[in-house]
């Protein structure tokens, strides 16, 4: 919690991409190039946002940059396969 | 106690897992992703070298499709199309082909056209197309489906026609027991008055030259000025009859149903542990470099969002 107040800004721009792709998931839920185009790009950000987060907060590590792509890969491994 | 002890350090912050949940460890993450990786390469490539066990379970009736398309069509302020026998078993056999002929698309390999399986039947058109979908387990989302792509769409809501067809068949397709919807939408050449004068008609006559397929196609006018003879349709049987051992091969797994069910299973395990996660690092103040937890709970979260919306389904 102290983390999320403490890096407010981050976490609103981190909820704010992720609730326009799932929004965009919904309208567009029989597109399903649009569909694949949204999770990827969103899978992209994602994993920026760790970058840019961890930058600014002083502990990017490639651990943590590995981690978010392990995270990332596996989200779009289970939408792509669905989509 | 030993069970106990490796569960704790697959799922618990403990001092063996270095404060962190093992599975939660970048090295667990990349073994489910591999097993994810390796779940897919079996429904994609099994259908061609293993058994016949995979398929989509579906409970559709063509006269739900008809009036499903209908209601569309009052909806949107149009009439209702008449439901036509010959149209029908024109479907029939298209779905039929598509079976036989192992393809999915509007063109058969062969280049047969949809307007053959018209003709063929006695259907003399002025205007025909074609919707296809496949996969769908319920008719609404089938023509939800069509509804949603502009050019089916287009067929679905078009003034140009008076009748409709429509064929469910289900058999093997690429290795995978399927059903296919095929939608077959018509204007009877006898019953309709021409657009276009007779004299500009004869100039346009030609011979159809139906357009290809992917494009929800309308045939062009064709000009006729002497009244048609009743078709008396010479139909060879092998056209309506799908394969019979597709039929009858049993369906044990469907792959859209298992990827779904393995993927929400494991999103609700990763999110549940990593809510442990944060409470008991909260707890014990347990400081650590790593990615942020609730930053993955949220985009899990994400995914988890699309596994439920995700329907199994294509149209054509």
């Amino acid at each position: 919690m102290k983390q999320i107040t403490k890096h407010l800004s981050h976490y609103l721009s981190l909820f704010g991409i992720l609730i326009v792709a799932t929004f965009g998931l919904i309208i567009f839920k029989y597109d399903k190039t649009l569909q694949t185009s949204i999770v990827v790009g969103t899978a992209i950000s994602y994993v920026s946002w760790g970058i840019i987060h961890h930058y600014l907060h002083r502990d990017l590590h490639l651990s943590v940059v590995i981690e978010y792509i392990l995270i990332a890969s596996l989200g779009l491994t289970m939408a792509l396969s669905l989509i | 106690m030993k069970f106990f002890r490796k569960l704790r350090h697959l799922l618990i912050p403990h001092e063996s897992n270095n404060h962190k949940a093992k599975i939660l460890h970048n090295s667990s993450l990349t073994i489910i992703i591999f097993g994810f990786l390796v779940l897919h390469s079996v429904f994609t490539y099994l259908p061609n070298f293993g058994p016949k066990i995979l398929g989509f379970a579906a409970n559709i009736s063509p006269d739900e499709v008809i009036r499903l398309t209908n209601e569309k069509r009052v909806t949107n302020g149009l009439s209702t199309l008449t439901t036509n026998a010959t149209l029908s078993q024109a479907a029939q056999a298209k779905g039929a082909d598509m079976l036989n002929k192992d393809y999915w698309a509007h063109v058969a390999p062969d280049g047969t056209q949809p307007w053959y399986f018209f003709t063929s039947f006695g259907y003399q058109y002025r205007f025909a197309g074609e919707n296809l979908a496949r996969d769908f387990s319920d008719p609404t989302s089938a023509v939800d489906a069509w509804m949603a792509s502009p050019s089916h769409k287009e067929n679905l809501l078009s003034t140009k026609y008076k009748e409709i067809g429509v064929a469910v068949v289900e058999g093997d397709l690429a290795g995978v027991d399927t059903t296919i919807i095929v939608q077959f939408f018509g204007t009877n050449l006898v019953d309709t008055t021409p657009e276009t004068p007779i004299a500009e008609a004869k100039a346009a006559s030609t011979s159809p030259t139906p357009t290809r397929s992917g494009k929800l196609a309308v045939a062009p006018i064709i000009a006729q000025i002497s009244p048609i003879p009743t078709p008396t349709p010479s139909v060879n049987p092998a056209l309506i009859s799908a394969p019979s051992s597709a039929a009858s091969s049993k369906v044990l797994i469907s792959p859209f149903g298992t990827t779904r069910g393995i993927s929400l299973v494991t999103i609700i395990l990763l999110g549940t542990i990593m809510i442990i996660d944060i409470v008991l690092s909260y707890r014990r103040r347990i400081v650590r470099i790593g990615g942020r937890t609730i930053a993955h709970i949220a985009f899990l979260g994400m995914i988890m969002a699309i596994i439920l919306i995700a329907r199994a389904g294509r149209v054509l």
